[in-house]
């Protein structure tokens, strides 16, 4: 029984992690004041360039690349949707669906190899044609991974052990430091915060940096750390989910350890249903879970906020101009 | 002034354009899609592909007559599906849905004609105009739960939207592994190939010249609906500002769930010219996106109705040349995708440069 939970409850973790770095950038952004519509896109890129930079160079430069890609693609919205003003609608879902090409054409079997051998000229041969990477090793805290049942959030990769570190770090960045209350106040009420002498664009603009930065890193995990088998568009809309996730989280990073996991656990609840026989009615309609859930909980949400007024950032979606 | 730069040269600011003319708009839409095949180029470029024979089989398409009537019959489900959208957006309703919206109007046609063949259900006469109703319907219903959800609960329409995206996917999925897979199919997740008579080819015999019949008349009617019906009329002052609205006694929920309803519809019968005109027969995965696309095309048409279709064409003809990339040249046919994706931003882009305009003053020349 111990066993089962045990791998119920670390396979929930795993799955968690993925929406747990996307939401915790996400979540900036959003109290900046952007919707950052683009996550799903900079994710596929992060776990595209994730899985051909790992066959190059090795895991940690992947994970590097990817990060920095997240970052770089999310400047593109940060000009867009900042500075030029334009739907951030609009224009986030034009990155994701740059991010959906770009890496459905780079990491497609011939450009892949021609990158790869650009990259690194001494590959061997076996490498430039194979659809999986080397998954990242799992790391055992001493005695902590010893623990029954909590032991299994001990015996994680690295990435799962940043998100939990990543996780309060940000909690405490947003609420309780000044940069923080620069970045909320931008998000509740630009005008204000500028007339505060804060500068609402460069408080945004980072902001969506730091969303795409941790998108990159969610990518590269979702790849690196759960599933190192490349397939065209494998998000599957991972970072959509993660998008309701911060609104079901009501823009606060320490809620979305709890919001991730539950996703997470469905998830695996999926899997586990499949693996049952209840797989065999179709496991087609098992996978529809996660979006129901996604769905319900948005729903759920507004009732919540209609009721108790609670904190979408005020100024989210609309751009900022001093003119008006 | 928001966008101020101060350098060696002078100070640069950014200015709001006050009007501009259609001539100046047409030229800065062609100039933003000038760039972005500049961009393109550049990434086929960097990884050692060929740019001008790359563009020479994607402009290719437009000049051989079997490659454009591909093109058309390709525009069919983008053109339908943008039209819809060009309403949910006039209404400032994001719908990212089309894609879901045109996957259950496949499913609404293929059980019609599953109906008809397996149980004889109707003449065979009225099977075409009731798969047109379905697929409208079911469509149409499928954009009504985020409507009725934006409508009633006040939830924001952009994440449901994308969400039943998937699960529509998944029910064609399950539809043809399972209950509707074709006897005789070999196992194949497929349903049974449409019979001639549920063929969209009443003109000429040929999909692509019906298709573009109906997308025309979808034009037509959603360019009447918008221009000379009261609905229409509601639909844009929602669009534009829901308090009005509200103010000139407009039923804002009704406007928003009837304009769900019929973006919705729209998409369904472009599910239909998919499995009816294009492929005859209902797979997984029938539908390579052309719910996104119909996205860039309402973009980039303006919501405009008449230029939707040409529009649709121009992209109809992208999604054909992946194919003969792919054939001649081994660019993968994900290619097709990223040149749609980088067209978008840059329309975007140009939107701005339309919009505003980058000012130098020398210094000494207003100030001082």
């Amino acid at each position: 029984m111990i066993e089962w939970i045990e791998s119920v409850l670390g396979l929930t973790i795993q799955v968690g992690t993925v929406y747990l770095l996307a939401s915790l950038g996400e979540i900036y952004a959003e109290r900046s004041g952007v919707l950052n519509l683009g996550l799903e896109g900079i994710m596929v890129m992060g776990a595209a360039l994730s899985f051909i930079f790992t066959l190059a160079y090795g895991h940690l430069v992947a994970i590097l690349v990817s990060v920095v890609t997240g970052i770089l693609m999310s400047l593109i919205l940060a000009v867009m949707a900042v500075y030029m003003r334009l739907n951030q609608t609009v224009t986030g879902l034009a990155l994701t669906m740059l991010g959906l090409g770009l890496s459905g054409f780079l990491a497609s079997p011939e450009v892949r190899k021609v990158m790869l051998l650009a990259l690194n000229p001494l590959l061997p041969e076996s490498l430039l044609a194979i659809q999986e990477a080397p998954k990242l090793p799992e790391i055992h805290v001493p005695l902590l991974s010893g623990i029954p049942i909590i032991g299994c959030f001990f015996r994680q990769n690295v990435l799962v052990y940043v998100s939990y570190i990543a996780a309060p770090l940000m909690w405490f960045i947003l609420f309780k430091t000044r940069p923080g209350l620069s970045l909320r106040s931008v998000g509740e009420n630009p005008a204000a915060a500028d007339a505060m002498g804060i500068n609402v664009f460069r408080v945004r603009c980072v902001a969506t940096m730091i969303s795409g930065g941790f998108a990159g890193l969610a990518g590269a995990y979702l790849f690196l750390g759960f599933q190192p088998f490349w397939r065209e568009g494998l998000t599957a809309g991972k970072g959509f989910i993660a998008l309701s996730l911060v609104i079901l989280s009501t823009w606060n990073p320490l809620r979305a350890i709890l919001g991730a996991y539950l996703f997470g656990g469905v998830e695996v609840i999926q899997y586990r249903l499949q693996l049952f026989g209840l797989g065999a009615l179709s496991p087609y309609l098992l996978t529809m879970l996660p979006y129901l859930v996604a769905i319900a909980a948005l729903v759920a949400v507004s009732i919540e906020s209609v009721r108790k007024r609670i904190g979408v950032p005020a100024s989210l979606g609309i751009p900022y101009s001093r003119e008006e | 002034m928001s966008l101020k730069i101060e350098t060696r040269f002078g100070r640069i600011r950014v200015e709001r354009r006050v009007g501009y003319g259609r001539l100046y708009s047409i030229s800065m839409t062609l100039l933003s899609l000038a760039l972005a095949f500049l961009v393109v180029a550049l990434i086929l470029a960097s990884l050692g592909l060929d740019p001008v024979k790359a563009f020479q089989v994607i402009f290719g398409v437009f000049m051989k007559p079997s490659l454009l009537l591909e093109s058309i019959k390709q525009s069919i489900p983008i053109c339908l599906a943008a039209l819809g959208l060009s309403i949910a957006f006039k209404m400032n309703f994001w719908n990212i849905g089309a894609e879901g919206q045109i996957y259950m109007g496949m499913i609404a046609s293929t059980g019609i004609v599953l109906l008809h063949a397996y149980y004889g259900f109707f003449h065979e006469w009225m099977v075409m105009p009731l798969m047109f109703l379905a697929s409208f319907l079911l469509g149409g219903a499928w954009c009504l739960i985020p409507g009725a959800l934006k409508a009633r609960l006040g939830v924001n329409e952009i994440l449901p939207t994308l969400m039943l995206n998937y699960v529509a996917i998944l029910i064609v999925d399950f539809l043809v592994h399972g209950p509707w897979r074709d006897p005789k199919g070999y196992g194949f997740p497929l349903s049974i190939p449409f019979p001639e008579y549920t063929k969209l080819n009443i003109v000429l015999g040929e999909p692509a010249y019906t298709g573009l019949l109906f997308s025309i008349l979808g034009a037509a009617a959603v360019f009447f609906l918008l221009e000379y019906t009261k609905l229409g009329f509601e639909i844009k002052v929602v669009g534009q500002s829901p308090a009005v609205a509200r103010y000139a006694g407009i039923r804002v929920r009704s406007t928003i769930l009837l304009g769900s309803f019929l973006a919705g519809g729209l998409a369904g019968i472009g599910g239909l010219s998919i499995v009816s005109g294009i492929i005859g027969r209902l797979r997984p995965g029938a539908s390579p996106g052309y719910g996104y696309t119909a996205i860039i095309v309402a973009a980039l048409a303006g919501l405009n109705p008449w230029v939707t279709v040409a529009v649709s064409i121009f992209f109809g003809g992208l999604i054909t040349a992946g194919g003969a990339l792919q054939m001649s040249m081994g660019i993968p046919k994900a290619a097709a995708q990223m040149i749609q994706a980088v067209i978008f931003l840059m329309i975007l882009v140009g939107e701005f440069i339309k919009r505003y305009r980058i000012v130098i003053e020398r210094p000494g020349a207003s100030e001082r």
